[in-house]
């Protein structure tokens, strides 16, 4: 049985042609008791009303030779057989006598027949030795009953009709059947066509080819599959290219300082430097060198905790605006060094549930990269409640960003300025761990920016109602 | 309690009071002269007043009785079928079972002899005559030829005979002596019989074997069993009464009615009901039973006409006739 299951079409094609077959097989049953019941009927409304036409030929009285002759001329021209009788001993005359004789009709039958009614018999005779169906017209004369009209036709007449009604019907049937599993079978090649296509699809992306297409033009479940089975595809492929990029940003941008580191150090043993002055400049240079790598490998840690599912906040209520007071004042020394001006105004009312380190992390992050891209003007930011909860919003008049990029800004290693220098000591993560932070703490960062006049960050934080 | 909880228990107990009490049938006035019909199809005994020519009342007595008795006391009613262990006895005056015998299964026909005190019970199960006296204790038995079923006796009450239904001899009893006699060979499928003890003869009637339906009624001499002659009276010729010089006949698969003479000449015949399996011979009319019909035709001998019919249960098979003294 299983190499008949083994495949969804088979599956498929199996269950059609059985419910075809089931569907014959029941209307084929139902019919037939239809048809042999609506006959029957027929047969036995058409016996009663012949027994009834010769019956009214009867006046009263014992029946007469004429009307004998009568019923026995017109059983020659029947289809039915037709006889008379009036022989007491057959119409069960002498019922509370035990005659040890098989009357034509019984006492019950006779009772019947006395009230007037006629009666229908279907079934086996012995005295017809065989199955008959027979309607029986009482001859009546007051109470007396004088005899009987007996008119009857065999069983087997009428399963012959019934028999060559079943060869057409199995004909038709089988006709009906060929086609429809004909039909059935190229209906469930269609279906499941797309199915296979999918499946060859899916060797192909797990051997990394992924410019798979699947062509379905339905609208269904299957073509609706086909689709997302595409989109799925694309999606691999593009997160392919992500990591390749990424890996590749990863290591040029750790190459960068390892190059100075080792520059430097080979400078420094081969003795080339000599004055105190060079030795120093160049420890000074390595040590910064590997600050940053440390920074570079911190924040690609912090990166991927956050990108897996158990990175933990601690949260607890936070005044926001002393924490950010406390940030904005390690940057105080930088901003006069860069003669930029500071401007804030901050909501002290404003209390968050969040972890404390975190936000300072973020806050932090969009300062850096605030200075980094601002040589002249200033930052200012603002701390404000918004409909929903508060908002973070720092403006600095900086170089701002391209509206092509600004979409990218926030992917790791994004940088509008595609020369990799990392003069400004940014890793080109800060801005996404800034995001990743943000929306762990279900808020989101949202960035505005003009080029060529200055950039805006929002950030929107759920806050505690008092 | 509710009213209607009243009524459920006032309901229930009458009905268990009623369901302990003896069946209660409407009395027969002492005096009266009747004629009870036992009704096969319908399980009931209708009487009807003969004076008046009306129907008095029916029992509805629930039990397949084929035959009843009613006792020289004029009160004492018994009703026997075949297919009950018991034969019941009425009261007449008060419309209850008064007794019953034990008879067992079989009885077919019952015959009150002549000297008044026994009664012959045919059994076709055991193929015996009992007699019974009428407190009904058996006093003797006699074995008879398979399936006795009609019984008539002489009018000095000295010999009875017996027809069986399907063998073809019929059987004689010497009713002083209480023995067998030799029966002698008779047509096959005989009912009804009538002993002329004057002539000697014993008139005998019949349904007919299978397909063929007796005709005639066939006269054997009573001591010789010789056939004396046949009597065209078609078809089934199966009870007769004597009134004067005439035998009456009914013959139920023609329905028909027969005079004949005495001596054998049919004189005058007549449609009477339908299916007549019963007659009876009254002062100056007679009574003739339509199984079919379910009425009892009052008819005047001379002319065979019915005087009055009256509507009985359903399936009159017997007629039992209760007279002046």
């Amino acid at each position: 049985m299983r190499f008949l299951t083994d495949t969804l079409a088979k599956k498929l094609w199996l269950t059609v042609t059985a419910a075809i077959f089931i569907t014959i097989l029941y209307s084929y049953l139902l019919s037939y008791l239809f048809y042999e019941k609506l006959y029957v009927e027929n047969v036995e409304e058409s016996l009663l009303e012949e027994g009834l036409a010769l019956a009214s030929d009867y006046e009263g009285g014992p029946l007469t030779d004429e009307l004998k002759e009568q019923v026995v001329w017109y059983n020659t021209k029947a289809d039915s057989d037709v006889f008379i009788v009036n022989n007491p001993r057959e119409l069960s005359a002498c019922f509370p006598f035990e005659m040890n004789y098989d009357s034509l009709i019984n006492g019950k039958e006779r009772e019947e027949l006395l009230k007037g009614n006629p009666l229908f018999k279907s079934g086996y005779e012995d005295r017809f030795n065989g199955r008959i169906m027979a309607v029986i017209v009482p001859l009546l004369d007051e109470d007396r009953l004088e005899g009987i009209i007996y008119l009857y036709l065999p069983l087997e007449k009428i399963s012959d009709i019934t028999k060559d009604f079943a060869y057409l019907w199995m004909l038709a049937a089988f006709l009906f059947l060929v086609v429809a599993m004909i039909s059935g079978t190229v209906l469930v090649k269609r279906m499941t066509r797309p199915l296979l296509e999918m499946k060859y699809a899916t060797e192909r992306v797990s051997k990394g080819d992924y410019s798979v297409n699947i062509k379905n033009q339905s609208e269904d479940e299957i073509g609706q599959l086909a689709h997302a089975f595409n989109h799925m595809a694309d999606s691999i492929r593009e997160e392919d290219e992500r990591k390749r990029e990424f890996l590749a940003n990863v290591s040029h941008e750790l190459r960068t300082p390892i190059s100075y580191v080792k520059g430097y150090s080979d400078a420094l043993k081969s003795g080339m430097v000599t004055n105190q002055e060079d030795y120093q400049k160049y420890l000074q240079l390595i040590h910064r060198e590997a600050g940053r790598m440390e920074r570079l490998v911190g924040d690609l840690l912090d990166l991927s905790k956050l990108e897996t599912d158990e990175y933990q906040l601690v949260k607890m209520p936070l005044p926001l605006a002393q924490l950010i007071e406390d940030a904005l004042q390690k940057y105080l020394p930088k901003i006069a060094e860069k003669h930029l001006t500071l401007e804030y105004d901050l909501d002290p009312d404003i209390i968050i549930n969040a972890d404390e380190g975190r936000i300072e992390q973020i806050i932090q992050n969009i300062i850096d990269n605030a200075l980094n891209y601002t040589e002249q003007g200033g930052l200012s930011l603002h701390l404000y409640r918004t409909e929903n909860g508060c908002c973070i919003e720092l403006e600095d008049s900086g170089i701002g960003i391209p509206p092509e990029d600004i979409e990218k800004i926030k992917q790791r290693f994004y940088r509008v300025n595609k020369a990799r220098t990392r003069a400004d000591g940014g890793t080109g993560l800060g801005l996404a761990i800034a995001e990743k932070l943000v929306n762990l703490h279900e808020g989101e960062l949202t960035l505005d920016s003009t080029f060529g006049a200055g950039t805006v960050v929002r950030i929107f934080l759920p806050i505690i109602d008092e | 309690m509710s009213n209607l909880y009243k009524l459920f228990y006032l309901l229930a107990f009458t009905g268990f009071l009623t369901a302990c009490h003896p069946e209660h049938y409407q009395p027969i006035d002492s005096d009266a002269n009747i004629a009870a019909t036992i009704n096969i199809k319908d399980m009931t005994v209708s009487f009807i007043d003969i004076d008046s020519r009306e129907k008095i009342t029916d029992w509805a007595v629930h039990k397949p009785y084929t035959g009843g008795i009613i006792f020289p006391d004029r009160d004492t009613f018994l009703l026997y079928g075949s297919q009950l262990e018991t034969a019941d006895l009425y009261s007449l005056s008060t419309g209850e079972i008064i007794g019953q015998w034990e008879v067992g299964e079989g009885i077919v026909n019952g015959l009150l002899l002549e000297n008044k005190k026994e009664i012959a019970f045919v059994n076709e199960n055991d193929n015996y005559i009992h007699f019974v006296d009428l407190k009904g204790k058996e006093s003797s038995k006699m074995t008879t030829e398979k399936d006795p079923f009609t019984v008539t006796q002489s009018a000095d009450g000295s010999k009875m005979y017996v027809l069986s239904f399907n063998h073809e001899v019929l059987s004689v009893i010497d009713l002083q002596q209480m023995q067998r006699l030799d029966g002698f060979k008779i047509h096959s499928f005989a009912a009804g019989a009538l002993l002329l003890d004057d002539q000697n003869e014993l008139w005998v009637g019949g349904h007919g074997e299978g397909i063929d339906i007796e005709r005639n009624i066939h006269i054997y001499d009573a001591t010789t069993g010789e056939l004396k002659k046949k009597i065209a009276v078609p078809t089934m010729p199966v009870d007769f009464a004597v009134m004067d010089d005439s035998v009456y006949i009914v013959s139920h698969g023609s329905n028909t009615l027969y005079k004949v003479a005495k001596e054998g000449e049919v004189l005058d015949s007549k449609i009477i009901g339908a299916n007549p399996f019963t007659i009876k011979a009254l002062d100056n009319e007679l009574l003739v039973a339509g199984y079919d019909s379910s009425d009892v035709h009052f008819i005047n001998p001379d002319d065979l006409r019915a005087n009055k019919s009256v509507k009985v249960g359903s399936g009159p098979f017997q007629i039992v006739l209760r007279e002046k003294k």
